[in-house]
């Protein structure tokens, strides 16, 4: 089984917050467990490039994968621009890190990411998901 | 002033188990000033029709906001779709949640659609 809590805690507030999020990683539409998964992958970018970082997969459309990224630079003006099908979702700054459902609505529906400078910028990536196409040979 | 966001995922999909943790300490673009402004809202929907759950109106654009969503329920059938603008990113099915940057350029509203019309209720955060 894989589960993923999210932790929130903030001072911004005169109440403190303290937010404890935990769900298990189910198929969609059931409680069928996810079962598949890429592991945790680091890549280290050299170019500003916009790339696929995940590829749309005719065996995950509409289904229930879920995706973490994380910027694993150190200096706070670097950023990578994630996208799906061109459009933009946001920037991830140094150290910042996001977790997503992605039904890969269509095969257009990749994960994109374009790092903000061309000096070995690290990001990590993992997803739990319900199926890849594999590429033919 | 500060807000962290933690995330664990254990993971034992694979033989070989394993955890993934990471906490980021949620500031300004560029900086290492803190966000400083919040949001907290809940909202029960009871159509399926596509509607607006945050809107860009207000905030600073190509900014380094921080959305958390999460379906409060606990059907595993019933899910909210959510997208940002015209693109989908993913199914909330209940008690799934997500915590996404959030550019909010013109037209990125983030959208919300109960995939029924038997109240489903949605909670979110915005940081910026």
């Amino acid at each position: 089984m894989a589960t993923a809590e999210i932790t929130l805690d903030s001072d911004i507030q005169s109440d403190t917050l303290a937010l404890v999020k935990s769900s298990i990683l189910n198929k969609g539409g059931t409680q069928a467990l996810l079962d598949q998964t890429t592991g945790l992958n680091k890549i280290i970018f050299t170019a500003t490039t916009n790339v696929i970082l995940l590829d749309s997969s005719a065996a995950g459309v509409g289904k229930a994968a879920k995706v973490y990224i994380a910027n694993k630079s150190t200096d706070s003006s670097e950023y990578v621009t994630i996208t799906i099908n061109a459009q933009i979702i946001g920037r991830l700054y140094a150290g910042d890190w996001m977790f997503i459902p992605w039904s890969q609505s269509d095969a257009a529906g990749n994960i994109e990411l374009a790092p903000s400078v061309a000096t070995a910028l690290p990001v990590e990536y993992m997803t739990i998901h319900e199926g890849l196409t594999p590429v033919s040979a | 002033m500060a807000t962290t966001a933690t995330i664990s995922i254990q993971n034992d999909v694979t033989d070989t188990i394993f955890t993934v943790s990471n906490v980021a300490t949620l500031t300004k673009r560029g900086n290492e000033e803190s966000l400083d402004t919040v949001i907290s809202a809940t909202k029960t929907f009871t159509a399926t029709s596509a509607v607006n759950l945050i809107a860009v109106a207000g905030f600073t654009a190509t900014a380094a906001n921080k959305v958390y969503v999460a379906n409060t329920g606990d059907s595993v059938s019933e899910y909210f779709t959510i997208g940002i603008e015209s693109e989908e990113i993913g199914r909330l099915y209940g008690g799934d949640w997500m915590f996404i940057p959030w550019d909010a350029n013109t037209d990125d509203n983030i959208t919300i659609t109960p995939s029924v019309a038997t109240a489903m209720t949605a909670e979110y955060m915005v940081f910026s």
